[in-house]
């Protein structure tokens, strides 16, 4: 975990509300899949906790939705060459088995942005099966980093492209055929719960990400917690975000 | 050279910035990313007897300027800290230990359990976001002075700092009720009730529907109220509210604050208060402020 003054080295729009934000840290900095950034915003007291899309080296890519005036400012005023103060990697991140050959990857809306970097570092080790849903056709993005999984299934909610449905239906359907050894997702709270019920018996370990709006993006000021099945609190920036499905209650 | 050492009760710090209660956790978090020792003291996350869980997410919110939280008190509970926090601080910094409780017995029982085994004890009768207790003793002179008295009886050796509340009638009274009851030192302000809301979901961002508000917006109201408390009593004061940088540590010395505390800060840039030290001492060189200690309550009112 290191604080950096980084460079933007592009930040550009790739869906309606989505965008893509690369920059370059002084160094090379080691990331797992499923670990986050907390990124400053000039002018905001709180960093914007993202999930590292794409970690190269010392380049990251996150992605984020426009919802509030400091995602604004950080789409508007951050051009290339402006410098972002950047704590990172934080968070626990995706761990595959060496023994887990088959791992099904199941994202829903910006729950798809960190299950790329996952799909990144195990796609030449292990056989990945991703299952993507998004609200509609015009809201799919990076299908190009999902296609390196060997299976890609796009889902969408109205059905303008690929599987109509959710994401954890179109997992429903092959997951018979497919036998996945891991399961590793991350989206909205019904999704995770949509999960959490299509998984129950199974007996598949499967890990979910979550999102909470955080403080101090380390573990010291106890916003970010969730509820355990076990009656405790976890930290999602630092206990997580990935959690076992069964040792937290959704 | 210059001098940022300051003496508070008798007890030495190596310089006058402490991060606050509730926003370094004990310390160990920070320390991964840079060598806490640097600090004059640190302010723990508020104790209690037993283990808290605090309040359902979300607990944090941001408006412009400022943040509002509402953790509820979540921590391990004291016996926790004693066994796993408390010598690894006191390794490294000095300790001032925050307690809250829900009843007069429960500050009585914190403060003699913790007496002798940390530098300070800073008195939290002011946390917003509890429900039994924790508003009840700030408000009121009356109770002020009486949870100080409890507290302050079950005190042999280590020093008392009464952390006033900004949501009340009149600040210097309170000071003063804190004096009356025996406090060694006052520290302000804490956090200013507030809400923030969601116009989507027509409803407030935080779960506990109000918050405390902090951060670099709230730093003339704390400002305000740290010169009127270090007027109102002859005790030293540690100020706090809105800290971002080393000019604001000097106005809040000059207000009459004999130390400060650095929180909201701490989420804005992690290396906050390593930096804030940084620039004070710079201040101090540019300025011929051969001590700290000179900027105290050196105010020229117009």
């Amino acid at each position: 975990m290191r604080e950096v003054i980084a460079s933007v080295l592009e930040n550009v729009r790739l869906t309606r509300d989505v965008y893509s934000l690369t920059f370059a840290c002084d160094e090379k900095i080691k990331a797992r899949p499923g670990q986050f950034a907390m990124i400053g915003v000039s002018g905001f007291p709180l960093r914007r906790p993202l999930a590292i899309c794409k970690s190269e080296g010392e380049r990251f890519t996150v992605c984020y939705r426009l919802k509030g005036e400091g995602t604004r400012r950080l789409a508007f005023d951050y051009k290339i060459g402006e410098k972002l103060s950047v704590l990172l990697p934080l968070g626990n991140g995706f761990f595959v088995g060496e023994e887990e050959k088959k791992v099904a990857v199941v994202g829903g809306g910006a729950g798809v942005f960190p299950l790329i970097s996952a799909i990144r570092e195990y796609a030449q080790s292990k056989e990945i099966y991703a299952y993507m849903g998004f609200a509609s056709a015009d809201a799919v993005c990076m299908e190009y980093e999902m296609r390196r999984a060997k299976s890609l299934s796009v889902a969408t909610d109205d059905g303008s492209m690929g599987f109509h449905g959710t994401a954890v239906q179109a997992l429903l359907s092959e997951i018979g055929e497919v036998k996945p050894d891991v399961i590793l997702s991350c989206g909205p709270l019904p999704m995770l719960r949509a999960l959490k019920e299509a998984v129950a018996g199974k007996n598949i370990p499967t890990y979910v990400s979550l999102e909470e709006r955080m403080g101090c993006g380390i573990g010291a000021c106890l916003v970010c917690v969730c509820d355990k099945t076990d009656g405790k609190h976890a930290r999602v920036c630092k206990d997580g975000p990935v959690f076992e499905i069964s040792e937290i209650s959704l | 050279m210059v001098d940022l050492s300051v003496k508070i009760c008798g007890v030495e710090f190596k310089n006058p910035v402490i991060p606050a209660s509730g926003t370094f956790g004990f310390g160990r978090e920070f320390a991964e990313i840079y060598d806490i020792s640097c600090l004059g003291a640190v302010a723990t996350k508020g104790l209690t007897l037993e283990e808290r869980l605090g309040n359902p997410v979300p607990r944090i919110a941001e408006s412009r300027g400022v943040i509002l939280n509402a953790v509820g008190l979540q921590n391990p509970g004291v016996e926790h800290f004693i066994k796993e926090d408390l010598a690894f601080l006191k390794a490294r910094t000095r300790v001032i230990a925050n307690v809250a409780g829900s009843s007069l017995s429960d500050y009585e029982k914190i403060c003699a359990r913790l007496d002798g085994l940390v530098d300070f004890i800073e008195l939290n009768i002011s946390c917003p976001n509890v429900k039994c207790g924790g508003m009840a003793f700030g408000i009121k002179p009356e109770s002020v002075k009486e949870v100080t008295r409890i507290a302050k009886s079950a005190l042999k050796t280590t020093p008392l700092i009464v952390k006033l509340s900004p949501n009340v009638e009149s600040i210097s009274k309170n000071a003063q009720a804190a004096e009356e009851g025996g406090a060694d030192c006052l520290s302000l302000i804490n956090t200013l009730t507030g809400m923030a809301i969601d116009v989507e979901t027509r409803r407030p961002v935080l779960f506990n529907n109000t918050g405390g508000v902090s951060g670099a917006g709230v730093k003339p109201i704390a400002l305000r109220m740290v010169y009127e408390a270090s007027h109102a009593t002859s005790l030293p004061v540690i100020g706090m509210g809105g800290i971002c940088c080393g000019r604001d540590v000097v106005e809040f010395l000059l207000a009459g604050a004999a130390a400060v505390q650095v929180g909201t800060h701490n989420f804005s840039d992690t290396l906050a208060c390593p930096k804030i030290i940084e620039q004070l001492r710079r201040f101090m060189e540019t300025h011929g402020v051969e001590h700290v200690t000179e900027l105290t309550g050196a105010l020229k009112l117009n």
